[in-house]
């Protein structure tokens, strides 16, 4: 398990630095009611979604990392936030190994919203004050909800970033 | 999972702890991450611009349109205060020259010219509501205008001193030393050994000069007296008091179309040749008969041309007043005594 998790961040890099530019570029220069959608984030918990929980840790881990490393907040601080997003989203794979894209996308809207809230609770653990306000009521969900709406987008590209088989078989109609 | 979160701690402790190896890999990240920065933002660009063209195009005119009014505001805005501001100085210049006069005055507007190309007439926006008489006389800052030919109760007719049908009588204001000044040598010399300073302060004079009538129409009209006391050396007192004769030519100014200038014609024709030169100031005579007070500013003599086999002279004049650029005036409220009024 553990080789098969590490050789697909040969893929995860070059993945992760688009998504990042394309979180810079885009996303952050145009909000939604002021909020900034988290297209990394989106990326990491579909990748969760279609590969497990394990995957979706590792894949939040190291996105966040680089995400931490363009930006102004301590490194791995995100990546531990992204990983937990990443990984409640896998939990789906838990439910079933099949998911519709439907359940996929509300883990994946679950598995956004904990990483986006993980960021200001990992602050207030460091000890910094002010993340936690109502702001985060409107962030929240808007983060979650446009993750869910950009999954099913996502879901190939996390796939093939994580080397994830599509699954051979389908379930029997009964 | 326990994995990412200790790794994740230790990586926060160790930021926080300020490892500069983390910073130098924020440094190389940055690096590594620009050029897909470029990337994307070459793919994003034009179809963000699309995209905008697409959405905010209504907002864009929207926008345009407002701008554009707001533009055309603030040039209406610019013409208005320039127009104020030439309006307010116009105004200054009328209230300094029609404080002098003893009589009353109507500031008014122009209106309106007139619609024919053969009369020199302005209209103006007060009429026999506001006390305006027939004939009354009309000037602006700089000097006379015209004069009343039509009374309205709201408006009033103002015939322009360079219409033909116009005449007023005028007075040349000139002293014997400007008229010497002309036929004297405009050469001066300053005698030689004596330096001008010298001949200056240690000259002692006392001058007196008496008026006398000198010619028919002509009298003595003020007198000047000057004072100069030599500070260093009381002794040396220069004293020098001059009665200035001030002379005075009584004629008929008339006008002779728009761009012509007015012709100034003597009650003495052997007057213009002795004591009428270029530059003198022509103003207003007054007089029992005349339908303006005395002393309102006319303009200077341009011209003095001799006519050959009389002793008369053709006397050129132009008016003060930019009688083509006229906003605001003043009519004066005065009618000679044998006006009925």
């Amino acid at each position: 398990m553990q080789g098969s998790l590490l050789a697909p961040l040969f893929r995860l890099l070059p993945v992760g630095l688009t998504a990042l530019a394309i979180q810079r570029v885009v996303f952050a220069r145009h909000p939604v009611f002021d909020v900034k959608l988290q297209f990394v984030l989106a990326l990491v918990v579909a990748t969760g979604a279609v590969g497990g929980a394990d995957r979706g840790a590792i894949a939040g881990f190291v996105l966040g990392l680089l995400y931490d490393a363009s930006g102004n907040t301590p490194m791995g601080l995100m990546a531990l936030a992204y990983g937990i997003g990443g990984m409640t989203a896998g939990y789906v794979q838990s439910i079933t190994p099949d998911p519709q894209w439907w359940l996929a996308a509300i883990f994946s809207a679950l598995g956004a919203m904990i990483g986006e809230l993980g960021v200001p609770v990992a602050e207030a653990v460091r000890g910094e004050s002010g993340w936690l306000d109502r702001g985060l009521l409107t962030v929240v969900p808007l983060v979650g909800a446009a993750a869910a709406v950009m999954c099913p987008l996502l879901m190939p590209v996390g796939r093939w970033m994580m080397g994830v088989k599509r699954k051979k078989w389908k379930a029997i109609p009964e | 999972m326990v994995l990412v979160v200790l790794t994740a701690m230790i990586l926060i402790t160790l930021d926080q702890s300020g490892n500069s190896g983390l910073g130098r890999v924020r440094s190389l990240f940055a690096r590594v991450l620009q050029p897909f920065e470029t990337a994307v933002e070459t793919v994003v660009l034009p179809a963000e611009r699309v995209w905008k063209g697409i959405a905010e195009v209504d907002d864009l005119e929207r926008e345009n349109d407002a701008l554009r009014d707001q533009l055309a505001r603030m040039k209406g805005a610019e013409l208005e205060a320039e127009s104020a501001i030439l309006a307010f100085r116009e105004l200054l210049r009328l209230d300094q020259l029609t404080s002098q006069f003893l009589y009353g005055v109507v500031s008014a507007k122009v209106v309106g010219d007139s619609p024919s190309n053969f009369q020199n007439t302005v209209e103006i926006n007060v009429g026999s509501n506001r006390g305006i008489g027939v004939g009354m006389a009309v000037i602006d800052g700089a000097g006379l205008i015209g004069r009343i030919t039509k009374v309205f109760p709201e408006s009033s007719i103002v015939l322009l001193i360079t219409d033909p049908q116009y005449s007023v009588s005028a007075q040349v204001l000139s002293t014997p030393e400007q008229i010497e000044d002309d036929s004297a040598p405009t050469s001066s010399t300053t005698p030689s050994g004596v330096p001008v300073n010298d001949l200056t302060s240690s000259t002692t004079s006392s001058t007196t000069t008496t008026s006398t009538t000198i010619a028919p129409g002509a009298t003595t009209s003020s007198t000047t007296s000057t004072s100069t006391l030599a500070p260093a050396d009381p002794s040396n007192v220069t004293t020098s008091t001059t009665v200035q004769r001030v002379i005075r030519e009584t004629g008929t100014l008339e006008g002779q179309g728009a761009d012509a200038p007015l012709v100034l014609r003597f009650v003495d024709t052997s007057s213009a040749v002795t004591s009428v030169r270029v530059g003198a100031i022509v103003d207003t005579a007054g007089g029992t008969k005349s339908l303006a007070p005395q002393g309102i500013p006319i303009g200077r003599i341009t011209k003095v041309v001799r006519q050959p086999g009389t002793s008369s002279s053709l006397v050129e004049v132009v008016p003060s007043a930019d009688l083509s650029r006229l906003n605001f005036v003043a009519v004066v409220l005065y009618l000679p005594s044998g006006s009925g009024r």
